[in-house]
């Protein structure tokens, strides 16, 4: 085990390096000029204001000098200025992150708490009535657009039938007490919807071909000879077998989700990460954009060590290498 | 090859359906760009069956005419991250050791970013063209097809075959595509088709977040992009683009599934 954990965490040197290079590579080969507007904006700099910017932020130096002194400033935890408000970049993010962090957060559980129901009872009785209709359901989930589904969603719940707020986090002015708390879900309830039906999906479906899988095993068998019920049998015993692939996928469900959250976000005007990211894509605001990718993946390559790590505790078949 | 599914079937005809569509679209590329402003976000009606947008131009002859690009894309997309993917895996997969230990890291990195993060990035930096997108998901998706090219490989080249091959005198790339590719195939393709409908999906998400095609070529997110803005008046302009989204990707992915039952049942012969 200790072997085990020990190599993964020294594979795992490389890869943070390499993902710093590609970070710094993606946003400074990049054409177009910083903390402005794109290629024949009016608001892009030109002769000697151009030549200022390039100055002030070290855009003339070569690019191995660069990249030295950002590593070193972020090794600091240093991620200096938005080009856009100047702005400390740390605190930008500080004020995004909850947000985002509320939506997602919210989103995972759901979608665990309905997906592994869902497929450990499809799975339960493959090509039943049941495995069919949620299959199909499932495959529509997983085919529908993001956006599309949100824009579906405003349409009738908050246009037609008024029931939900179109938009935002909270009412303009929120009513105090228990009150606001309602005002704060029902501005929930669409955006963490459009964000769990996905990894709802993905989810269940794992699930359901692990149970349905270890259904018929042997081990599965000798549980319900010894007189456990059917529930516990595919519960404490084919759940298992599910268990260790979702286990393994689990650190890399946590970019998805913020994929996604940069639609969703977008459309329901939700100050996260998400609508940050893409605002300072439009602006090119590199030292935004160089601090969130970095940290977005640091963040995934560490979920994914734990999720590997996780899935070796729960089978020793991984720890030897025997499965992947 | 064993035979389709029944769905698989029904969406092998969707996609040929829609293919034909995108084959008529000359005769709908008029329309589409002609703008009348006293028929703004008109009700869908005879005239015009999905209504029209904020600058009057028929819904229907728009989502039409955007048929091909959306297509086009998801289609070549998908092969560039297959011949990507395989690449890279089956380099790993053969050479093992200090050759694996790099690519798969490289993997491993790419794996790291939220897709959308690194789309975004590259699409908005890069001179907005088709070939940009194409470029920014075939570069993005990769790493899944490699992932599994490598398995294959590895398992692969310990067997009978490979090993008689080298010893016959074959050189590495010959051995990799003409003796291990057509095994490793089935797999990959039903993955491609897969791919197909997730880079129609990514090229909608880009075109419809601003950073898609540019000027008239737009494909159907950058006409789902204007509904936001009229969510209040106009439903049609979210409902019909996206129905149109939908059923293409569901279309793919049903494709794919049959696909894979075909080449499972058929024991993993093209």
């Amino acid at each position: 085990m200790i072997r085990y954990v020990t190599r993964r965490l020294l594979l795992a040197v490389p890869t943070l390096f390499g993902i710093t290079v590609v970070v710094f590579l993606l946003v400074h080969l990049a054409p177009g000029s910083p903390g402005l507007a794109g290629e024949g904006s009016l608001r892009r700099p030109t002769g000697h204001a151009a030549e200022e910017m390039r100055r002030l932020y070290g855009l003339d130096r070569p690019l191995p000098e660069r990249f030295a002194k950002w590593m070193s400033r972020v090794a600091r935890f240093d991620l200096g200025e938005s080009f856009v408000d100047h702005r400390p970049v740390s605190e930008r993010i500080r004020e995004a992150l909850p947000n985002t962090l509320l939506l997602n957060g919210t989103a995972l559980v759901l979608a665990l708490l309905i997906a592994i129901p869902l497929g450990v009872i499809a799975g339960g009785s493959p090509e039943g009535t049941f495995d069919r209709a949620s299959a199909a359901a499932l495959f529509a989930l997983y085919s529908m657009p993001t956006f599309w589904a949100a824009l579906l969603l405003q349409t009738l719940l908050a246009v037609q039938l008024r029931w939900l707020p179109l938009y935002g986090v909270a009412s303009d002015s929120p009513p105090a007490g228990a009150a606001g708390l309602l005002d704060r879900l029902a501005h929930l309830a669409l955006p963490v919807t459009c964000l769990t039906y996905g990894t709802l999906a993905f989810i269940a479906r794992l699930v359901r071909s692990g149970v349905a899988e270890a259904r018929a095993g042997d081990y599965v068998l000798a549980a319900r000879a010894r007189g456990a019920s059917r529930r516990q049998a595919l519960w404490r015993h084919a759940f298992r077998n599910a268990l260790v692939p979702l286990l393994t996928l689990a650190g890399l469900m946590l970019p998805a989700l913020l994929s996604g959250s940069v639609i969703v976000e977008r459309i329901f005007v939700w100050p996260g990460l998400g609508q940050l990211y893409l605002d300072s894509i439009l602006s090119r605001d590199y030292p935004v954009i160089l601090a969130l990718s970095l940290l977005t993946a640091a963040v995934t390559l560490l979920a994914t060590l734990a999720s590997d790590i996780a899935a070796a505790i729960a089978d020793p078949r991984v720890r030897d290498g025997t499965v992947s | 090859m064993a035979r389709l599914p029944g769905s698989g079937r029904v969406a092998l005809a969707v996609v040929v359906g829609l293919w034909a569509i995108a084959a008529s679209t000359p005769l709908f590329r008029e329309r589409a760009r002609e703008i009348r402003l006293a028929e703004r976000l008109l009700p869908p009606s005879a005239a015009h069956p999905f209504g029209t947008d904020d600058l009057g131009r028929d819904l229907l002859a728009r989502i039409v005419a955007a048929t091909p690009i959306s297509l086009t894309i998801g289609i070549v997309s998908a092969a560039v991250s297959l011949i990507v993917g395989f690449t890279v895996g089956a380099t790993a997969g053969w050479f093992g050791g200090a050759v694996d230990l790099v690519l798969s890291r490289t993997i491993e990195v790419v794996l790291c970013f939220p897709l959308l993060f690194l789309l975004l990035a590259i699409a908005a930096f890069l001179p907005p063209s088709p070939w940009t997108i194409i470029a920014a998901i075939g570069l993005t998706t990769w790493p899944g097809d490699a992932r599994y090219a490598r398995g294959e490989i590895l398992r692969m080249r310990e067997l009978g075959y490979a090993h008689a091959a080298r010893t016959m005198g074959a050189t590495t790339p010959r051995i990799l595509i003409r003796h291990l590719l057509p095994n490793a195939l089935p797999p990959l393709i039903v993955s491609a088709a897969f791919g197909v409908g997730w880079s129609i999906l990514a090229e909608a998400s880009l075109s419809f977040l601003g950073v898609g095609l540019p000027g008239p070529a737009t494909s159907w997110g950058g006409i789902l992009a204007a509904a936001p803005s009229h969510i209040l008046e106009a439903w049609w302009i979210a409902l019909f683009p996206g129905v149109a989204l939908f059923l293409t990707v569901s279309a793919y992915n049903l494709l794919a599934e049959g696909l894979r039952t075909a080449l499972s049942e058929g024991g993993g012969r093209v």
